[in-house]
């Protein structure tokens, strides 16, 4: 099979199938618009009512004599928003470094999926802050050397770095479709297009090949190792306050949860393309049942990963730390948590094995599994991790946290946001890469 | 505010003289006026006093018994960034400045009994016992500067006199405490013991690393771990970072915001003293300004009627926190259990503890004046409420 990101002469015969996004809008695509958009507006008053009163309309307060816990749903939605970006790029780069082809019809997605993610996970760091309205003029005065010492600066750094990477691979790719997609593109979007393919020759597409490649192969390093198994651990793990945040395998643990709320978002995504464009063959049966097969190798990995913690944390660990576990599995949300990815595990496992089982709804449906879980053992994480600290000996430690309707919509806020810029992007730009039906 | 109960005459009563005037055994000022404007002034902060009455009531008395007046701060004898910023009329800070002065020197008589002791027979310079480690601890290096506490806890009675003083001087929100007193029992120790739980102001304070915008930083001159409210993003790393959890973010406007227009600067022009802005972390000080105008104490050591908390540079030998460690361990017979809070965390801590270190069975418990009974809140969560929209309220509010 010859990997090539080439330009062929004829424009794909399955250009109609991918154009199909990109024609005139339809009632449904409209009123999926208002509805997105109206949940997305309703966070957004939310949040303006938070920044007129002040961080007191959170469930959020100070740890200690408080009683409280001063990170909760924010930022376990940015740790698992940040998670589901990995899809992306793991998804092309197993495309263009493995030359795994089944993920080929779900590359561009998951790549716009990372965008997506991303932008929504910074957002929620903003969101947190008391003051976002210092971000940029205090971050940037400070930048040369807080970068030396604060994991928070870390995370900023490498996400920033993560999303120009990204982009700019999109940016590369996506020229190439443009140009050869050409007048058949919508005319109202013409100025956009001419930006985008901004002096373009056809000869560069070898050149863009190999530059792919290795932005590939930067990223495939640079999320896992220096991001999700890197610096966004390290913003815990570092700290020695908290017990329950310490642990040497918390980078393989943050990446193994990761991975799996990052391919069960691409199995939803792919889904809902696929069902609204009726793209069967565009995005085949193997795909899913592929896809989900990787899935359930990443959620193993999750649960290997939950049962070494517990079994450290729980028999002979030091008080502090047996203390936060003890807490974690008494916890009925962990568990929740636990049994949706075993789940998922077990039947996606299952179908790889036995293909009797397989079935695309089936595996869309345990694809919601981990998803789901993900985001409860996230925000488990930083909760349970800050009501158990180490100086336990304030009247009020353990503290209590319950998200208020503020956090709450800010989580059908965000998932409103990823679906109105799939939605707009779909309209803009070709979301199936052309030049994939060469290889089929 | 209504409820001065306990602030006017019973509070200050027969028995609390009598501490007071014990622990004031050499002075040459006048104690019945520091105890009368002691009184006068914790009317003041629990709004039974206007500040003009307050201001007026002792100037004469002021001058007469000190020959100068720490609050005439507007004939420019002063070097602070704050006076020379708004020196054209008696605004509030210089009448906070009054009531802290009278606080200073007289509420607290402290300091001024703690002066008289501190010229007894100077030991300090080979004393081996003195609980200091690290290379930042050794005394005088390199002319360093490193204000700190001596903390003894063996004559701490938990009156919570301390935290009330240190809550209202800084015109915190409810539930705000900057300083602590906890009341526990130890199976490892008799009865039930204290642990004055302040800011540390550590040598190596990992909330200034994770800090992402170097709000929260050490100043140079004299090692106060302090927070610039006017950089501060509310991003409460530092908070999720400190192992002692002496963090209180301001998480809605505060309760007394207008009593800091206008802001409360250092020496530096920068605004790190007094209760944060909204949305901006805030904790325990040093109360920079007295530092910076030459005072040199802090508003807790001054009011503790029990000479447990001594104020001043842990690296000067004949520092006042120096001294009294000298003199409790001769009182001991050489044997003083000190330790630093929580110290193989490496922050280097500089509150030094004279007592028993609370161990991993340390249970709190009630202590004997409870902080309701100061009007105080304990548990801020209980107090931490947020306005509703009325649609919430229709759904029957937050769960």
């Amino acid at each position: 099979m010859r990997q090539t990101f080439g330009v062929r002469s004829r424009v794909p015969s399955r250009a109609d199938h991918i154009l199909k996004p990109m024609g005139k809008p339809s009632t449904r695509y409209y009123l999926l618009l208002v509805t997105a958009g109206a949940v997305a507006l309703w966070f957004f008053l939310a949040w303006g009512w938070q920044l007129r009163y002040g961080l007191v309309v959170t469930g959020l307060a100070d740890w200690g004599t408080s009683g409280g816990v001063p990170w909760g749903i924010y930022i376990g939605l940015f740790i698992w928003w940040v998670g589901i970006s990995h899809g992306g790029i793991l998804i092309s780069a197993g495309v263009r470094l493995f030359k795994l082809r089944v993920f080929y019809p779900v590359a561009r997605l998951a790549e716009l999926l990372t965008i997506g993610a991303l932008s929504i996970a910074g957002l929620f760091i903003i969101i947190d802050l008391g003051r976002p309205d210092r971000v940029v003029t205090s971050v940037i005065r400070a930048y040369a050397t807080t970068v030396h010492t604060s994991p928070l600066i870390w995370d900023v750094t490498v996400i920033t770095l993560y999303f120009v990477l990204t982009a700019t691979y999109l940016l590369l790719t996506i020229r190439h479709d443009i140009y050869h997609l050409g007048r058949r593109l919508p005319s109202y979007f013409a100025p956009l297009y001419r930006l985008l393919t901004h002096g373009y020759k056809p000869e560069e597409d070898k050149k863009v090949e190999r530059m792919a490649w290795w932005l590939a192969f930067a990223v495939v390093i640079l999320a896992p190792f220096l991001l999700h198994g890197g610096v966004i651990p390290w913003l815990f793990q570092l700290i020695a306050s908290m017990p329950a945040w310490f642990s040497p395998i918390q980078a393989p643990t943050f990446l193994s949860i990761a991975l799996t709320s990052a391919f069960g978002s691409v199995v939803l995504v792919a889904y809902v393309f696929r069902r609204v464009y009726g793209w069967t063959e565009i995005i085949p049966d193997k795909a899913f049942a592929r896809m989900g097969s990787v899935l359930s190798l990443v959620g193993l990995f999750f649960l290997w990963f939950q049962l070494q913690a517990i079994i450290t944390g729980a028999f002979a660990a030091p008080v502090g730390l047996r203390t936060a576990t003890e807490a974690k599995v008494e916890d009925p949300i962990y568990w929740t948590a636990i049994v949706l990815v075993a789940a998922a595990v077990l039947y996606l496992g299952a179908q790889t094995i036995w293909s009797a089982l397989f079935s695309v709804r089936r595996v869309v449906i345990a694809s919601i599994a981990p998803v789901l879980a993900t985001l409860f053992e996230k925000t488990l994480f930083i909760v349970e991790g800050l009501e158990n600290p180490a100086f336990d000996i304030y009247k009020a430690v353990p503290g209590h946290y319950f998200p208020t309707w503020v956090e709450i919509s800010s989580i059908f806020g965000a998932v409103a946001m990823l679906v109105l810029f799939f939605a707009i992007a779909a309209k803009v730009v070709p979301v199936i890469e052309v030049e994939a039906e060469h290889e089929e | 505010m209504e409820d001065n109960k306990g602030l006017t005459g019973s509070e200050f009563g027969e028995e609390k003289n009598e501490r007071v005037e014990q622990s004031l055994p050499v002075t040459q000022f006048d104690a019945d006026l520091g105890k009368e404007v002691a009184r006068d002034a914790r009317i003041l902060v629990a709004g039974g006093l206007s500040e003009v009455e307050f201001y007026q009531r002792y100037h004469q008395a002021y001058l007469k018994e000190f020959g100068i007046d720490g609050r005439q701060i507007n004939q420019g004898e002063g070097n602070t960034a704050s006076e020379s910023t708004f020196p054209k009329q008696i605004s509030r800070r210089t009448l906070l400045k009054a009531g802290g002065v009278a606080l200073a020197s007289i509420l607290g008589a402290r300091w001024l009994g703690g002066k008289a002791y501190a010229s007894g027979p100077a030991t300090g310079d080979n004393y081996d016992g003195l609980p200091l480690r690290g290379e930042d601890d050794q005394p005088q290096q390199n002319g360093r500067v490193q204000m700190g506490m001596v903390v003894d806890l063996e004559k701490c009675d938990g009156c919570l006199d301390c935290v009330y003083a240190c809550q209202k001087h800084n015109f915190n929100s409810a539930g705000v405490l900057w300083l602590y007193v906890l009341a526990y029992r130890d199976e490892n120790q008799d009865g039930r013991n204290f642990l004055v739980r302040l800011c540390q102001h550590c040598s190596n304070p990992p909330c200034v690393k994770v800090c992402p915008v170097r709000a929260r930083h050490k100043r140079e001159k004299d090692g106060l771990v302090l927070t610039n409210y006017s950089t501060c993003i509310g991003c409460r790393y530092c908070m999720v970072t400190c192992p002692y959890g002496v963090n209180y973010f301001q998480w809605s406007d505060p309760e007394y915001q207008n009593y800091y227009h206008p802001k409360l600067t250092d020496y530096r022009g920068w605004w790190v003293i007094g209760n944060p802005p909204k949305g901006v972390m805030g904790k325990c000080t040093f109360c920079p300004d007295r530092q910076d105008d030459g005072r040199g104490n802090v508003v807790c050591a001054l009011t503790c009627p029990h000479n447990v908390l001594h104020f001043g540079d842990l690296n000067d030998p004949n520092s006042e926190p120096r001294r009294y460690l000298v003199e409790k361990t001769k009182e001991k017979g050489g044997q003083l259990s000190t330790f630093r809070l929580l110290e193989n965390y490496g922050t280097k801590p500089n509150i030094i503890y004279i007592g028993q270190q609370p161990s991993r069975s340390a249970r709190p418990v009630e202590g004997p004046v409870s902080y309701a009974d100061w009007g105080l809140v304990e548990k801020r969560l209980t107090v931490l409420e947020g306005p509703e929209p009325w649609f919430m309220k229709a759904f029957g509010g937050n769960p």
